[in-house]
């Protein structure tokens, strides 16, 4: 996969099967985390506990009543943003050779927030709670993913940054 | 806002950029505050305007509390 380009049918990248299958597998898991985050016993996750966190830090009945007013919305939009990954990359995940996908700006913005709460759940997964953590190579697998959804992230942010800038630039 | 191992500096600073308006030196400004100090003060105000606050910077996946000041 090289970076995405911003063109008029909207960003393009193309990717390879093998990492369309990737982030297939990723966001499909993700989606099913995020739908059993709900279940009262999710709590004790620490990959939950990063993307859900609480609202309030010393105040246990006002992050109780924040959770239950706003937790299954905010659910319900990750998954969607999760969703959009998995619609983008289902079909160059069985295709024969590298496809071109092209996402619409908010596609785009789905798949930044998708590709972060992904890193959140394997900095868990791998041991990555300080600055500087490098992580456990229990599964080294793990790590190389979580750096290269980072390369993910930081063309998607580069992208925004050079699309959001041109109505200010020259005024 | 509470500094967190893993969203990149990049990422933050635009999430500052897009979701408060903020200016990109103001932003950088606020993201390596974040950075150095663990945690930084990104918004002020009254206790439903912060927790919407709260709410969108959790569903970009930053680690975002509100806290009771007094006044």
């Amino acid at each position: 996969m090289r970076g995405f380009q911003a063109t008029e049918q909207g960003w393009q990248a193309i990717v390879e099967p093998e990492e369309a299958r990737i982030l297939l597998s990723l966001s499909r898991q993700l989606q099913s985390l995020l739908a059993d985050s709900l279940e009262p016993d999710a709590r004790d996750d620490g990959a939950v506990q990063r993307l859900l966190p609480d609202a309030y830090r010393h105040d246990d009945d006002a992050a109780e009543e924040w959770r239950r007013l706003s937790r299954r919305g905010l659910v319900e939009r990750k998954v969607s943003h999760a969703a959009t990954l998995s619609r983008a990359v289902a079909a160059p995940a069985v295709a024969d050779g590298p496809t071109t996908i092209t996402l619409a700006v908010d596609d785009a913005l789905d798949w930044v927030r998708a590709v972060g709460d992904l890193r959140l759940v394997i900095a868990d997964r791998i041991g990555i709670v300080r600055d500087g953590d490098e992580g456990t190579t229990v599964e080294p697998g793990l790590r190389d993913l979580y750096d290269w959804l980072a390369w993910i992230q930081d063309d998607l942010v580069r992208v925004f940054e050079s699309t959001e800038g041109e109505g200010s630039h020259g005024e | 806002m509470w500094n967190d191992p893993v969203n990149l500096m990049t990422y933050v600073s635009w999430v500052f950029r897009r979701h408060f308006g903020m200016r990109r030196e103001q932003a950088e400004h606020a993201m390596l505050a974040v950075h150095h100090d663990g945690r930084a003060t990104v918004a002020e105000g009254n206790r439903e305007a912060m927790e919407r606050h709260v709410e969108a910077l959790h569903e970009y996946g930053l680690w975002a509390t509100v806290e009771k000041v007094p006044r």
